[in-house]
């Protein structure tokens, strides 16, 4: 019975994969050598969403708030090529998720969580760290490392440093299934 | 633009109405569905009745004063208040005369989709009824740019009375979807003659048929008052996120809602906050509440469409962009027909004499519809633990026996909402271990239309009696093959989906046929309630009890104070 779910796990995670959204990255772990492939979704250039920034390049500070199931702002101004830390806490009694993206990219992504939720990563208000880290073969496991995303249980809170590009239809959204479904997600203005 | 100025100038319109005093008014009314006219009773002279419109925080007073000739009374479906307002009469007042007006005064310590209607008779399915919106004192946890109440009713043409005079008559004098001569003999030509007979006789035994999945037929399913010709529209504009409030006021009947082309999102059931979950259709039972948010992005019309679990009638509404459109309306899916696993409740079964194994004209195993159950071995045991690899499973759905002919699937192969889909978003009460459990068999004899609880009907049976305070686990056992909607007024029913802490919290617990299920309640509001199942003609026919909670602040001198202290400030 295990081995049987894991061999579903493995094949689903790679489906994931396939569907090469940016955030998906490292959800994957050790894809490596696969990298071309995140930007071959035909819909954006890894470029094109911004990159990670360094801390050095900071300009400023944006802080956001998580609840359930809402951000506070729900409207983020940047300018273009701006290097912005975002930190952000989560207020709300459930895990929730900050990622920034396009529209697509989030629906893409929430296939991805809701298998986090299918496997009992992802509880409610916690995160099952031993399930996500878990090897499910080929060094793939459930890690939610993506630079362009935190997620987060109650009380936690992180932040991410991007420099942002010319892409101008950006949101940050919370993928936890049905979240952005319900409202979670704000705009990026550049 | 346009949108926002509609927006504020609903806002505005709503919070004109928040003065905290209303008037109703309970008349006599024609009721047009298109189909049939008939006289029924509403409220301010139409049926369904007004939106009520309250706010969290706020103390309201509602006068209502009675035009008919006989009693009567409204419940506010779902809301916690002193048992003295709950409006049943004989359990928490006197009812309200021809001629008079009642004062209704209460605090609202909630908010959310609910509703309220007549407890006297059967003027509900006769009419009246109307919705309720509470508008929360915080933000919403999801965001919307408009909201409909999306209200279901079985409208039938006979009225309450009749309808259940007719059933006492005959259980079956509403069923027309019963098998009929033609299909025993096209059951024979694919089963074999003794496989046929012997399903017959086995079903005839329990005084049930396979069709008996709504014993009230012949109804239009309604919309907001208007039949799937009349066809209620709520507009929009595309990418606008709309909160739908469902509310089934229906008499009977189940509905399956689904709006191809739409997924819709269920952030509350019973009026209480969900996690939200997406979903391509949805079961609605009869007194609960779903609000879904959809996103149509395109310029276009889009059906909602409410089939009756038993598929005999159907409510019709749209979404568009301009009054006047409209898309498809989907056929009716084929009946769903009950299985023997339907029947795993019933008690008293010995068919263990006969010898399937040795059956003339039969490869020896008898196939049920829908179940593919091995009738081979000569006794019929009806142990779900022993047939469940050979039946398909309930999706790992608790709330319907393995094999059911009920099991839901959504239309299109999507995703059909499940109570174990739901969990609490904010849960109410601490979780703690129940004090004590009780156990409630639903029961029932259907060709004498007699329903009851644990064998006993209402006029013979003594209340419930709680104690303030304690926690009670309420185990519901279906022993009958219908499905039956039990509402507990005046105190939340806990659903247990098995998630703990984030159990949903409901006023309407559906319990399927042959299916044991278990809701828990914090006893915290003193006095005296009723407990019943919501198909009106079961509520009527004796499936129900009183409930008496003894102890308390005060004991029961002042309801009105000592409800506030149960729910203040934990909505």
């Amino acid at each position: 019975m295990t081995s049987l779910s894991l061999k579903v796990l493995v094949s689903a995670v790679t489906l994931g994969l396939s569907a090469g959204a940016f955030a998906a990255g490292a959800h994957g772990g050790g894809h490596h050598g696969e990298e071309g492939g995140h930007a071959a979704d035909g819909h954006h250039s890894a470029g094109s969403i911004g990159q990670p920034g360094k801390a050095e390049d900071v300009v400023r500070t944006v802080d956001i708030t998580m609840y359930d199931n809402y951000y506070e702002p729900e409207v983020i101004d940047v300018s273009q090529g701006e290097t912005v830390r975002i930190r952000v806490t989560n207020q709300g009694a459930l895990v929730h998720e900050f990622n920034i993206g396009t529209a697509a990219m989030h629906q893409a992504h929430q296939k991805e969580m809701m298998m986090m939720v299918e496997h009992g990563v992802l509880l409610g208000d916690r995160i099952d760290h031993d399930m996500m880290n878990m090897d499910m073969g080929n060094g793939h496991t459930m890690k939610h490392d993506d630079p362009n995303s935190v997620l987060l249980e109650p009380g936690q809170s992180g932040e991410i440093i991007w420099t942002f590009s010319q892409q101008s239809s950006l949101e940050f959204a919370c993928n936890v299934p049905g979240h952005y479904q319900a409202g979670m997600y704000g705009e990026i203005d550049i | 633009m346009k949108v926002l100025a509609l927006f504020v100038l609903a806002c505005l319109l709503s919070w004109t109405a928040q003065a905290g005093e209303y008037n109703l008014t309970v008349d006599r009314v024609m009721i047009d569905t298109g189909e049939f006219t008939k006289s029924g009773i509403g409220y301010n002279g139409s049926s369904p009745g007004p939106v009520l419109r309250f706010k969290e925080g706020e103390d309201v007073t509602i006068h209502v004063t009675n035009n008919l000739d006989v009693s009567t009374s409204i419940h506010w479906h779902g809301l916690v208040l002193p048992f003295q307002m709950d409006g049943v009469p004989g359990i928490s007042f006197d009812g309200i005369e021809p001629g008079e007006t009642f004062t209704y005064r209460f605090p609202i310590v909630q908010n959310g989709t609910y509703w309220f209607h007549s407890h006297s008779g059967f003027q509900e399915p006769d009419g009246a009824y109307g919705a309720i919106i509470i508008e929360p004192e915080g933000r919403e946890p999801f965001r919307f740019d408009r909201e409909y109440v999306v209200q279901l009713t079985d409208k039938h043409p006979h009225s309450g009375d009749r309808i259940l005079r007719n059933l006492k008559m005959s259980a079956d004098y509403y069923n027309r979807q019963q098998q009929t001569v033609g299909d025993f003999f096209s059951d024979v030509a694919d089963q074999g003659f003794w496989s046929t007979l012997q399903d017959r006789l086995m079903w005839g035994d329990m005084r049930m048929m396979k069709a008996d999945i709504e014993d009230v037929q012949g109804f239009v399913g309604l919309i907001n008052g208007q039949s799937p010709e009349q066809n209620w529209t709520g507009l929009f504009e595309p990418g606008e996120r709309i909160r739908l409030r469902f509310i089934n006021s229906s008499a009977m009947t189940y509905f399956d809602v689904r709006i191809p082309g739409l997924e819709m999102t269920v952030v509350e059931a019973d009026g209480n906050y969900v996690q939200p979950v997406t979903v391509d259709e949805f079961r609605i039972g009869v007194a609960e509440t779903y609000d879904v948010i959809v996103r149509p992005r395109e310029d276009r019309a889009y059906t909602i469409f409410a089939e009756s679990m038993g598929r005999s009638g159907y409510a019709r509404g749209t979404l568009a962009t301009a009054a006047g459109m409209s898309a498809e309306v989907p056929e009716l899916r084929p009946a769903p027909l009950l299985t023997m696993a339907d029947m795993g409740g019933h008690s008293g079964m010995d068919h263990s004499g006969m010898d399937h194994g040795d059956m003339p004209g039969n490869d020896s195993s008898m196939t049920m519809d829908h179940s593919g159950m091995d009738m081979s071995g000569s006794t019929m045991v009806m142990d779900h633990a022993a047939m469940g690899h050979a039946m398909p499973e309930a999706d790992d759905n608790p709330f319907y026996a393995d094999g059911s002919g009920l099991i839901p699937e959504a239309a299109d192969g999507g995703r059909f909402l499940a109570y174990t889909d739901l969990r609490a978003q904010r849960p109410l009460y601490e979780e703690r271990e129940p004090t004590r459990e009780i156990e409630l068999r639903l029961t029932g004899n259907m060709e004498r239309y007699v329903w009851s609880i644990n064998g006993v009907k209402y006029e013979d049976a003594d209340p419930i009696r709680l104690q303030y305070g304690e926690r009670v686990r309420f185990k519901f056992v279906n022993e009958t093959m219908m499905t039956h909607p039990m509402h507990l007024h005046g105190m939340w029913s806990i659903l247990d989906v098995g998630q703990g802490k984030w159990n949903p919290i409901k006023h309407v617990i559906s319990v399927a046929p042959a299916t044991t299920v278990y809701m828990e309640t914090e006893v915290d509001a003193p006095g005296e309630w009723a407990f019943h199942c919501h198909l009106s003609y079961h509520a009527a026919s004796g499936m129900f009890r009183k409930v008496i909670v003894e102890g308390g602040p005060d004991s029961v001198a002042d309801g009105e104070a000592e409800a506030v202290d149960g729910q203040e400030g934990e909505a």
